[in-house]
């Protein structure tokens, strides 16, 4: 049983839907800058990924009040363009779920509330919303997309949107959804950039993954998502898949609250992991979306995890040199720039890269790669916690 | 994580049509009750003068070293060993894998580093908190002390939250994966208490927690806890039931809605209103829409003995994760405490039935004792 991808929907710093998207990583167009939008003292000192607009004009642009979270915003602009995208006849007939993710929540919202409720722990401006509610973001969305058969929202730091795609996989395989809209999103935050800030982790310049001189990560915001369907739901599509999803796989890496093993382990059982699922062989990988942050942990654990399990390692490239790291929407957005890659032959190279890393034997693609053959992309997140997961994108000949 | 092709096993779907179930082996709570001790079953009942609810702590020492004991917020604590008293109890050293639900996450530990960066106006504040903030924490710790290296997932959506992890556990069984480690925490903070009592969605004090459920008064109280389960393909000597299915189901718009997935759920799991001896309801003192569930329980479930749990372990988005507790515990031994019985029948808790929700999110499980 094949899952295929009908349609996707991105918006991040470098565009705000695939179109943009797709002209901004051929035009080596990076979306890391001064922060204009977060209000926060580091917008001079610590450079990010933001999505160019306010919120009011984000809000205007989804139709949700514009006291609403900016994730959600981020959400359904993302959700809405990948589910026209796929153009599904009679949309309503299937059963059809919606799988987000996101790492915060309301956070953006209610870290300004919250300073109100230190100030008066009665005061008018509580709400509901927990700063933490992540599943309220997604109902807002839910409810614009009219989606109600299966609603939830994953959340494993880094990981998650990689795992939404996969339990909506997971779903369509058991014959419980016909149709799953999965992905992520997440805004910037105060919360975030200090939190990052004070592990010690952010360049203050724009940042260069698999870099030997790597200084830390930029953070970005933005939200992606796929619309995955059955065969069954394949067969009536207008617009023929040109991908699918062959495959995908969750691991832990069970070594440290937040940092990585220094063998990878947690992420070589997920490359592992999502290559057998998908019967295929390292050779036929032909592109590997890295995780890539910058970091000097991660790019290490990854890194050589992938020499450890490929050998021979495929052209390799990290796309958060132009997004920035944007935590829970991570996975939703490479997993479109993974298409993308597919559909157009093409793959992006790793901004802003000098000097390999001397533990590593490979480095990665530094141009513009085009009518170069991808039939197997491999995309990797790994999060907080030893979460760590894979997936494969397949070309649908 | 799976591999499709060898689906021998007896289990179907997730959201109905199964028939054996999967079997509940170990199972590990901390509530705001005496529940730590597997031993015990709700001897006696905590009394609260309180509109709100917080956990027994079990002696945690027996799970952690003291220096870990000091820098873990209070939910991590007994999140994980919650945790690890489902493991012990089922005998495990390794789960096969781990799913968890948390609506809010770990709130107190983030509060407290929201907290510092707004006092210290984003100057300079202290990493530990932010680490321990992320909603898998409590997942990935247990996974960390017990050196499980397979899929670990957090689902993060209100009322869904345990929910899906349970959905997530069952297709893990599907994909041939065994003595899945499922669980749910969520913790009352300060801040959600004083959102909740902002929007009159809290019971006004005095009150009194075994005194919900009448006339008098109107809203919940708050709580929290923190339950584990490893479900099996196999039976052992310690299990306790099966754990035959659930389903959720979003904003239904009217009582005969809700009707209509309840048997519809039954007859997808080969089951009808007659097989049902008890029923979970999750009544919870709030007058609005505690009127639903009171007119089910009087018209659609006339037969069965009609229990309540929201009165000791209080309100909270994973709370249906006490309700599977309490579902484990009834199952074993075949007793219904006095403390829990709304309505009598005299059924003894062969196949129980749970219906919860928590505002939009509306779920149903369903157990049969072995």
């Amino acid at each position: 049983m094949k899952v295929f991808i009908a349609g996707k929907g991105v918006i991040s710093a470098i565009g705000n839907n695939v179109a943009e998207n797709l002209a901004s990583l051929r035009n080596l167009q990076t979306g890391v800058s001064k922060i204009t939008v977060l209000p926060t003292r580091y917008a001079e000192t610590i450079p990010a990924a933001e999505v160019k607009l306010s919120n009011e004009e984000l809000a205007q642009r989804c139709g949700l009040n514009s006291g609403e979270p900016r994730t959600a915003f981020l959400s359904s602009l993302a959700a809405k363009e990948a589910v026209d995208d796929a153009n599904i006849p009679n949309f309503k007939k299937w059963r059809t779920g919606f799988i987000s993710a996101n790492t915060v929540g309301a956070m953006d919202k209610t870290e300004t509330i919250y300073k109100y409720y230190l100030e008066d722990s009665n005061t008018d401006k509580l709400i509901e919303e927990d700063p933490y509610d992540a599943g309220y973001v997604t109902e807002l969305v839910a409810n614009q997309l009219g989606i109600k058969d299966h609603i939830t929202t994953i959340s494993t730091a880094c990981s998650s949107s990689t795992n939404a795609m996969a339990y909506g996989a997971r779903l369509i395989k058991a014959n419980q959804l016909d149709i799953v809209v999965a992905g992520g999103c997440d805004a910037m935050s105060k919360f975030t950039l200090n939190g990052f800030n004070s592990l010690m982790i952010l360049d203050t310049n724009p940042c260069t993954p698999y870099d030997e001189n790597r200084k830390g990560l930029n953070l970005g915001e933005g939200a992606g998502y796929v619309v995955l369907v059955s065969e069954k739901v394949a067969a009536t599509l207008t617009k023929k898949p040109t991908t699918f999803l062959s495959g995908y796989a969750n691991a832990n890496d069970a070594f440290h609250q937040t940092a990585s093993s220094p063998e990878g382990k947690g992420n070589f059982m997920a490359m592992q992991g999502a290559l057998e699922m998908s019967e295929l062989t390292t050779k036929d990988i032909d592109y590997i979306n890295l995780h890539g942050t910058g970091t000097s942990n991660n790019d290490l654990s990854e890194g050589v995890a992938i020499q450890r399990i490929f050998g021979d390692v495929p052209k390799v490239s990290s796309t958060k040199p132009y997004t920035g790291h944007t935590l829970g929407a991570c996975a939703g957005i490479e997993a479109v720039y993974s298409i993308l890659s597919i559909e157009n032959n093409i793959i992006f190279p790793n901004l802003r890269f000098q000097n390999k890393m001397k533990e590593l034997e490979f480095s990665p693609v530094t141009e513009l790669l085009e009518n170069v053959e991808v039939n197997h992309v491999m995309s990797n997140s790994f999060g907080f916690g030893g979460n760590c997961s894979s997936v494969i994108f397949s070309k649908h000949q | 994580m799976s591999n499709q092709k060898e689906n021998k096993t007896v289990f179907k779907a997730p959201f109905g049509g199964l028939g054996a179930g999967l079997f509940i082996n170990g199972i590990g709570c901390i509530s705001p009750q005496r529940t730590f001790d597997n031993s015990e079953f709700l001897a006696e009942v905590k009394e609260y003068n309180t509109n709100r609810l917080t956990c027994v702590d079990a002696d945690y020492t027996k799970f952690f070293d003291a220096g870990s004991i000091r820098r873990m917020g209070r939910l991590m604590k007994y999140g994980t060993a919650a945790g690890m008293i489902a493991l012990r109890d089922a005998g495990l050293e390794v789960p096969g894998a781990i799913s968890t639900g948390t609506a809010l996450g770990l709130p107190e530990v983030s509060q407290k580093f929201l907290k510092s960066l707004i006092e210290v106006d984003e100057t300079i504040v202290s990493p530990t908190t932010f680490i321990q903030s992320t909603h898998n924490t409590v997942s990935s710790n247990i996974a960390l002390l017990c050196k499980c290296f397979s899929h670990n997932n957090t689902f993060s959506h209100k009322g869904f939250s345990f929910e899906s992890a349970l959905t997530d556990a069952q297709l893990l069984v599907l994909e041939n994966m065994n003595n899945i480690l499922v669980g749910a925490y969520d913790e009352v903070s300060d801040y959600k208490y004083a959102a909740m009592k902002k929007t009159k969605e809290l019971r006004g004090e005095p009150c009194n927690n075994l005194d919900i459920y009448g006339e008098k008064g109107n809203g919940v109280i708050a709580g929290e806890g923190a339950a584990f389960f490893v479900l099996a393909k196999e039976k052992t000597e310690n299990t306790y039931g099966s754990f035959v299915g659930n389903k959720t189901f979003y904003k239904p718009e009217s009582t005969e809605e809700i009707r209509n997935h309840i048997l519809s759920f039954l007859k997808e799991n080969n089951s009808s209103l007659e097989d049902i001896d008890v029923v979970i309801t999750g009544i919870s003192g709030a007058k609005e829409t505690d009127a639903t569930r009171i007119d089910l329980n009087k018209n659609l479930f006339t037969t069965q003995t009609i229990i309540a749990y929201k009165h000791l372990c209080g309100e909270y988005m994973t709370s249906s994760a006490f309700a599977f507790w309490l579902a484990s515990k009834m199952m074993k031994s075949q007793q219904i405490p006095d403390s829990v019985i709304l309505e009598n029948r005299n059924r003894s808790p062969k196949n129980i039935l749970l219906y919860n929700s928590h505002k939009h999110n509306h779920s149903l499980m369903l157990f049969k004792a072995c």
